[in-house]
């Protein structure tokens, strides 16, 4: 019993850690992704002992900045709301990568230990759940901060992000005909068939138009630009105007939290999760007929590096989209959402029922 | 009119009615057509040097002089056409082909007859090829004068000033022709009290003013009209000061006094005292409410007056009458002194008012009187007796306020402090520090009179009003409202005194 | 239909096009990194305290007073600059000079850069030349205000 507690201790910490660590490197990917998109150099001059690495110590500079900075709230906030709504956003998306599987069963001290903290029966929902709980901290820090600017940031995010999980469910809903289990980790290990004898049983390939809706509504989940209608920073400052120092830091680490959650999302769900294709337990069996035996733990160190390669892909490819499109407008992205992927999800839904009938 | 024949002539198609005797020019000047000039001056005689008034009339087949030429009944005259146009280029192009063109270093630039007209009537590019002539830059005259002959136009204006004002003639024109040029006499510089107005008259910049010189440039200045505080004349002046941008905090405001006509007190002309008394508005003064002979920063002079009327409260009202003494000046405007005998005389029922004024000077037959004080007359008609008072009147009262501290001019200053020494309430109400303000409780910075609106009665009876000229420091406040003040929190009803 | 194609498409372009740069710059920085020198580089950025862009000859910088041969200053304190400055940055306080082929000169020459906008028009409205703005020098800072206020009369 004992031991149980101290694994899932030791899992839910490193998970933990893995997960902000990310995060935190993601504040320095995506300002020297920009850069490199756009012929400059990005930050390079936070050092340490002169030591520069490519500026690699900015976050940590930045989270020391934002640290010592003064922990201001207006005289007409609600305080105690005011503290409480970066917490809630926090909490919320961190909290969701318990049910996220990293990699296999390893074999440790005699015990057979899922890589994951915990397998939820209900994981899908569970993720959906905790993602639009997070509606509440946009909600309660605009409303706290009694700021005209801040109350209509986070009113528009609110009735953005509710139009979107309608989006980010109906998206889900084929996904979970062909894979019947709501398990995150029986997704992955159903992905880890053939299909038509080569193809790896990926979510992508058996739900491509569920995995479109799914990624573009999750990015709108993440209310990242082009989808930054709370923030807006071109026009409203939005939620955040009244927010500095740690808590406005809280706020912004819940953004690359997000972008985190929903690479890992779209890795477990249509990519495969820690599959790496074609590899049993026992090694690579190529369709061809091909086959390399790998240890054990060669093939958990291969698919926990799948897993993570592909979550660094998609969030380099959101951080990508971020920088490369202009922002919609508030009637755009109502328009996208309710428009464009709420029908579509539902198409897929109905295609898949069809296909799933016929067959 | 006065008394003359008028005389109807036409100038550029204007029906225009003039005095008998009047020269074209100033009828034109009258119709509010001008014309150029440099030579012709109204206070002086006609000279005719500078050729540039030539104007076009009717029945005369030559262009004729403005100044030199007397209008006649049914006189055309035109100003405008295109050969006095071409006529007052040339003349300007002769005028300008040895001036030295330094008007970046030149006082007269901004307000330069050369400038002016080059800009309406020349527009020419010069063709002049030789090397401008050399002639003495810095000549000086005399009374901090300085002549630059190369910028002289040769109007002789300074000349004829010299000679029909003042009567002096310090300065004449000396060789022929092309070599002609102003200058003094050996050994003998201008020196007479009215040597400043030969800047205001000099049409460009050839006679500068030591004191004026470089300080600043003539398109910074603020020019008000106002009254000279310096004798009894009252001459009416233009106090030119300089406010905000290029003038930086603790500076000089004003710059320079001068001359504004008026025909029924100076003429055209004020003296030098006057001229001088620019001084007096900027030196010495104070910038703040002073206790005991130090300023106190941040103190009101309405919380400080506050102190002054507890102490004449303090007086039961019969007493008032010999326990309260009060010194007026004459610089105090008509308004002011309404209000004081509203207020001290007969509000208060003050026995000892008293005059205090500075002591009379040497007169000259022009304008200068022997009076130092802008309103003498005005103190009588507001219904004073201006006695100087024995400084045994002012040791017996309880409460003393002291208007100006020109006690001192006619008492030594270890008698006035033994007789201040005895009093146990003193205020002060100065424009400058002085030794006055060691030996009173208070001082109360007030206005100078370019500071303040208000009427003088000059010595002939003229009355003047004037508004304010300079806008003065912060806490200065002119003494009219610390009357008005005074009397508010005294109850004292001053009835329908204007206060302005 | 088309037009969703359209936007597609246009999406897919623009991503194509940031990706691309992306990807061309990460290899030459990466090139870089492995000390091989390529004549075209990742960025264009100047790191600037270090290398220094020169400046193009019309650069307004900090303001100088060019000097007479004799060494005074050639600024004969006629206040124009003064009077057309639109943010009222510069003093001047004219003083008499004995030679009389000078006559006036600044006694002080203050330009305040803490209000100076560098528009120039002082360089311009200057009748003899004497004020320019080309010294080059663009590191203007200072811990106080009195430290931004230049003065100019010693050349």
């Amino acid at each position: 019993m004992f031991g149980d507690v101290l694994i899932i201790l030791v899992k839910v910490v490193l998970t933990l850690m893995w997960t902000l660590l990310l995060a935190l490197f993601l504040t320095w990917v995506e300002r020297k992704e920009s850069a490199v998109m756009q012929d400059r150099i990005g930050a390079n001059r936070a050092s340490v002992f002169g030591l520069r690495i490519f500026g690699l110590f900015q976050p940590f500079a930045d989270a020391i900045k934002m640290l010592f900075k003064e922990d201001f709230c207006p005289t007409f906030a609600q305080r105690a709301l005011h503290w409480l709504a970066p917490t809630f956003s926090f909490f919320f998306v961190s909290v969701t990568m318990v049910a996220v599987p990293f990699g296999d069963t390893i074999s440790l001290f005699g015990r057979r230990i899922p890589l994951q903290v915990v397998d939820l029966n209900a994981a899908v929902l569970f993720v959906l759940a905790m993602l639009s709980l997070g509606i509440y901290g946009i909600l309660v820090g605009g409303w706290a901060s009694s700021n005209r600017f801040a109350l209509i940031g986070s009113l528009r995010g609110a009735a953005q992000l509710v139009s979107y999980e309608v989006a980010l469910g109906l998206s889900l809903v084929g996904l979970i005909m062909v894979f019947p289990s709501l398990s995150l980790a029986r997704i992955v290990e159903f992905q880890g068939g053939l299909l038509f004898g080569f193809l790896p049983k990926w979510g992508i390939f058996l739900q491509p138009l569920g995995f479109a809706v799914f990624f573009l509504a999750g990015m709108a989940e993440t209310k990242r630009v082009p989808f930054d209608m709370p923030e807006g920073e071109s026009e409203i400052i939005g939620f955040y105007t009244e927010y500095g120092g740690l808590k406005f830091g809280l706020f912004m680490f819940t953004d690359f939290l997000e972008v985190i959650v929903l690479a890992s999302m779209a890795t477990t769900l249509f990519f495969g999760g820690w599959q790496v294709p074609w590899l049993g337990d026992a090694g690579f069996a190529f369709p061809g007929g091909g086959r390399i035996g790998l240890p054990p733990w060669a093939v958990t160190v291969l698919r926990v590096l799948s897993f993570n390669l592909k979550v660094f892909f998609f969030c380099w490819l959101q951080i990508l989209t971020r920088w490369t499109y202009p922002r919609f407008r508030y009637d755009q992205v109502m328009d996208l959402g309710w428009k464009v992927l709420v029908p579509l999800g539902a198409a897929n839904i109905l295609a898949t029922g069809l296909i799933l009938a016929v067959r | 009119m006065n008394g003359k024949k008028p005389v109807g002539l036409t100038i550029d198609g204007l029906k225009v009615q003039a005095a008998e005797g009047t020269n074209v020019l100033r009828a034109a000047e009258q119709a509010g057509v001008s014309i150029p000039h440099f030579c012709f001056h109204a206070g002086l005689d006609v000279e005719g040097s500078c050729r540039m008034c030539l104007v076009e009339i009717e029945g005369l087949p030559k262009l004729e002089l403005a100044c030199s030429t007397i209008i006649r009944e049914g006189m055309v005259v035109r100003t405008s056409t295109d050969r006095v146009g071409e006529a007052r280029k040339d003349v300007l192009e002769f005028l300008l082909a040895e001036h030295p063109l330094d008007c970046p270093i030149c006082d007269k630039a901004g307000e330069c007859r050369l400038q002016d007209y080059y800009d309406l009537y020349g527009l020419y590019a010069s063709r002049m090829i030789e090397p401008r002539e050399r002639r003495d830059k810095k000549v000086p005259i005399g009374r901090g004068l300085i002549l630059d002959r190369e910028r002289c136009v040769l109007c002789t204006r300074c000349v004829r000033f010299l000679r029909l004002v003042t009567g002096t003639g310090e300065l004449g024109m000396f060789e022929r022709s092309l070599r002609s040029e102003v200058g003094i006499y050996d050994g003998r510089p201008v020196d007479n009290n009215y040597s400043g107005n030969l800047v205001d008259i000099c049409p460009v910049g050839a006679i500068t003013a030591e004191d004026f010189r470089f300080k600043t440039r003539a398109w910074f200045l603020v020019r008000r009209p106002s009254v000279c505080p310096h004798c009894s004349r009252g001459c009416a002046v233009i106090i030119e000061s300089v406010e905000g941008y290029p003038l930086r905090r603790s500076e000089k405001r004003v710059y320079r006094v001068t001359a504004r006509e008026n025909p029924a007190v100076n003429g055209f002309w004020i003296c030098d005292v006057g001229r001088d008394g620019r001084h007096d508005i900027d030196d010495g003064r104070h910038a703040a409410v002073s206790e005991k002979g130090a300023p106190v920063q941040g103190l009101s002079w309405e919380k400080a007056l506050a102190g002054v009327a507890a102490a004449i409260r303090s007086v039961p009202g019969p007493e008032r009458a010999g326990k309260i003494a009060v010194v007026l000046n004459a610089r105090l405007t008509c308004e002011e002194l309404a209000l004081a005998k509203g207020l001290f005389v007969t509000g208060l029922g003050l026995g000892k008012v008293f005059f205090a004024d500075r002591k009379p000077g040497p007169a000259d037959s022009l304008l200068l009187t022997s009076d130092r004080v802008p309103n003498a007359k005005g103190v009588l008609d507001a219904g004073f007796t201006p006695r100087l008072p024995a400084l045994g009147e002012l040791a017996g009262a309880e409460v003393l306020l002291v208007f100006g501290s020109y006690i001192l001019e006619h008492f030594g200053e270890e008698d006035v402090a033994r007789a201040l020494a005895g009093v146990p309430s003193k205020y002060l109400f100065a424009a400058h520090t002085g030794p006055l303000d060691r030996l009173v409780d208070a001082v109360f910075p007030v206005a100078h009179p370019a500071e303040k609106s208000g009427t003088y009665i000059n010595t002939e009876g003229v009355r003047q009003s004037f508004a304010r000229a300079v806008r003065p420091c912060p806490a200065v406040v002119a003494e009219g409202a610390i009357l008005v003040c005074l009397a508010n929190s005294l109850g004292i009803s001053l009835g329908d005194a204007d206060v302005r | 239909m088309i037009k969703a194609w359209r936007v597609l498409r246009e999406l897919v372009r623009g991503a194509a096009i940031t990706a691309r740069h992306f990807f061309v710059n990460m290899t030459f920085h990466t090139l870089r990194l492995f000390g091989i020198r390529t004549r075209r580089r990742g960025a264009v950025t100047i790191q600037y305290p270090e290398v220094q862009k020169a400046l193009s000859p019309r650069h307004h910088s900090l303001h100088r007073i060019r000097p007479r041969p004799d060494g005074k200053p050639s600024c004969v304190a006629c206040m124009l600059c003064v009077t057309v400055c639109p943010s009222e940055c510069l003093y001047v306080e004219a003083a008499e000079d004995p030679d009389p082929e000078v006559q006036k000169l600044p006694a002080k020459f203050v330009v305040d850069l803490n209000r100076c906008c560098f528009c120039g028009f002082c360089v311009e409205a200057c009748p003899v030349d004497a004020i320019r703005m080309d010294t080059g020098e663009i590191r203007l800072a200072s811990l106080t205000r009195a430290g931004l206020e230049v003065p100019l009369d010693k050349p």
